[in-house]
Formats: structure tokens, sequence, C-alpha cells
């Protein structure tokens, strides 16, 4: 879901940091308000977390592969602002350091990854969380997907605007009838259950512990 | 320091530990695609993917250090990730509680 530079168009660029600027403003405003010097060590770590389960990478049939993002741990922890923001900050670095997504592209990668995951994975939590004990693997399941849907869909129009008078695309040439079945499959299939069952199992782990060090 | 701060340091060290698997892998994220693969199936590379390549220059490209061997340079890269996210987050706490000082 990291998309490189180069892979949308221009416009697609601007109009993507004129919706991210405000909401990244707004969150990390959110993010400093709820951060101090209690929540900073777990929110840290948990964000190192989800720079480092992004780089699990998974093959998945057809030649490609994929990993988990944590986005929707740290959604279900600490509220979507903090989470979107934290998941911004990896995918800077990633984007930074390690050319992994692009530059141009991070507005996109932070609205899907980050922004679109942390709220469907908050809300799909805060409604099942009484309900059922996989409330966390739902909402990790869930949120991936509606973010790999997201991408698709933003991938998918590129060539459907985006071309050359003899119809070459000029950016990501394949529309949405290939790349969302693509992006589905896969995160429907695999990359939804890791994140899923990575979701359950670290916030489990944690808030048992919460729990004991009440008492 | 409090106990989920440990427990989640513990996982952080056992997934750090366990980061090399991720290289068991080398084929490409869905959509991620270097430009042959662009030249092998549609006979060309998009204009806007083909000029976007050449003003990255990122230090530790696709998680590895030029010189050393995969796993070498994936732990590095893991290690300076996870340090560089801890530094936001120390340096967004400092701005903070430099604020409540004045106040």
């Amino acid at each position: 879901m990291h998309i490189p530079d180069g892979y949308l168009s221009p416009a697609t660029v601007a109009v993507s940091y004129a919706v991210m600027v405000p909401l990244w403003a707004y969150g990390f405003k959110k993010l400093k308000e709820k951060l101090d010097e209690k929540t900073l060590p777990l929110l840290g770590t948990l964000s190192a977390l989800s720079f480092l389960i992004m780089m699990f990478n998974v093959p998945v049939p057809g030649g490609t592969s994929g990993h988990a993002i944590g986005t929707s741990l740290l959604s279900i922890m600490f509220g979507p602002w903090v989470a979107f923001i934290s998941v911004s900050f990896v995918l800077l670095i990633q984007a930074v350091v390690f050319g992994d997504g692009g530059i141009s592209t991070w507005a996109v990668n932070s609205f899907d990854m980050a922004f679109v995951a942390a709220f469907v994975a908050y809300y799909v939590f805060k409604s099942l969380k009484d309900k059922t004990r996989f409330a966390p693997f739902i909402a990790g399941y869930i949120s991936i997907n509606i973010a790999a849907l997201s991408d698709s869909l933003i991938l998918g129009i590129q060539p459907l605007f985006w071309h050359t008078a003899d119809g070459h695309p000029l950016y990501f040439p394949f529309g949405l009838s290939v790349a969302i079945p693509a992006m589905m499959a896969a995160h429907l299939g695999v990359f939804g259950v890791i994140e899923g069952v990575f979701t359950q199992i670290v916030y489990s782990f944690l808030k048992k512990r919460a729990k004991e060090a009440k008492i | 320091m409090n106990k989920n701060v440990k427990r989640a340091l513990i996982i952080l060290g056992f997934v750090l530990l366990l980061v090399p698997l991720g290289l068991l892998t080398d084929a490409p994220a869905w959509g991620e695609w270097d430009n042959d693969f662009y030249q092998k199936t549609l006979g060309f590379v998009p204009k806007g993917i083909a000029q976007a390549k050449e003003f990255i220059h990122p230090l530790l490209p696709d998680y590895s250090l030029p010189g050393t061997n995969d796993v070498v340079g994936y732990y590095i890269s893991a290690i300076i990730g996870s340090v560089l996210i801890f530094g936001i987050f120390y340096l967004i706490g400092k701005t903070i509680a430099k604020k409540h000082d004045n106040n």
C-alpha cells in the first residue's frame, strides 16, 4: 500500500495534500493533548511496533507480497487521531529514510494506512467491544481492508483520467477493474487476517497487564 | 516503569529479533513494482513513473545498507527506524514539557 513517487498524477497529489494538511494539523493538536510522560513511552513503543510489523513481508499467490500495518492496535489503545498521526510519522520515516512509499504520495499513503485504517478500526472496535472478545481482531481485519480499498480506488482512477492522447497511461497504469480485485483478494484473504491476529494478540497482552497493574 | 510499557517493549524486542523473517520473500508488494515490471508487462514504463525514480535517494534503500548482507542491513534498518520513531515522540514530549514549565 506504500504508493511510490510517480504513481499518482500531480492533481491527485495536490488534492491529497490539501485534504491532509488540515487533518494532520488537527490530529497533531489532539496527539499533543494526549501525550505526556505516562503515555509517551507506550505510544512510542507501539508506533515503533507498527514500523517493524510493516517489515514482515508475506508472499501471496500472484507473485506479490504485503504486510500488516499495526494502525488498528494504536487506534484502539489511543484513539483514532493519535493513531493517525503516529502512523503518518512512521510512513514519513519509511519514505525519507528507506524509500518505502514516496514523498509526493505521503499524503495519500497517510490517508489510507493511517487515517482510514485508524477511524475504521476505532469505530468497529467501539461497536463490538462489549459484544465479543474478538473485537480487536475484527477491527484489525476490517480496517486494513477498507484502507486497501481506498488505496486501490486512488490507484485505479489514475489511468482513467491521466493518459496520453493515444491512451498510454501517464502514471499508475492499471484501472479499477484490475486494482480493486487484486488488492482486495490479498487483504481479505491474507493481510487482513495478519492485522487482526496482531491486533488481538498484542491488545490482549497489554490489557491483561493493565488490569493487573491496577490491583 | 509501567507494566504495560514493559510488556510492549518485550513484544517490540521479540518482533525486532524476528525481523529478518520479512526477507523470506523478495516478491514486491502489489502496485510497488520496479520499472522493468512495467517494461515487461506493458511494453513501456508510464512517463510519470519513469521520471519519478531519479529524485529520491534514501539513506537505506529498501531497508538495506549497501555493502552489508541483507540480514544485517535489515536489522540495522529496523533499529534505526525504531530509534527515529522514538526520537520523534521524545522531541514532541520535550516541547510539551517545556510549554508546561513556562505556564
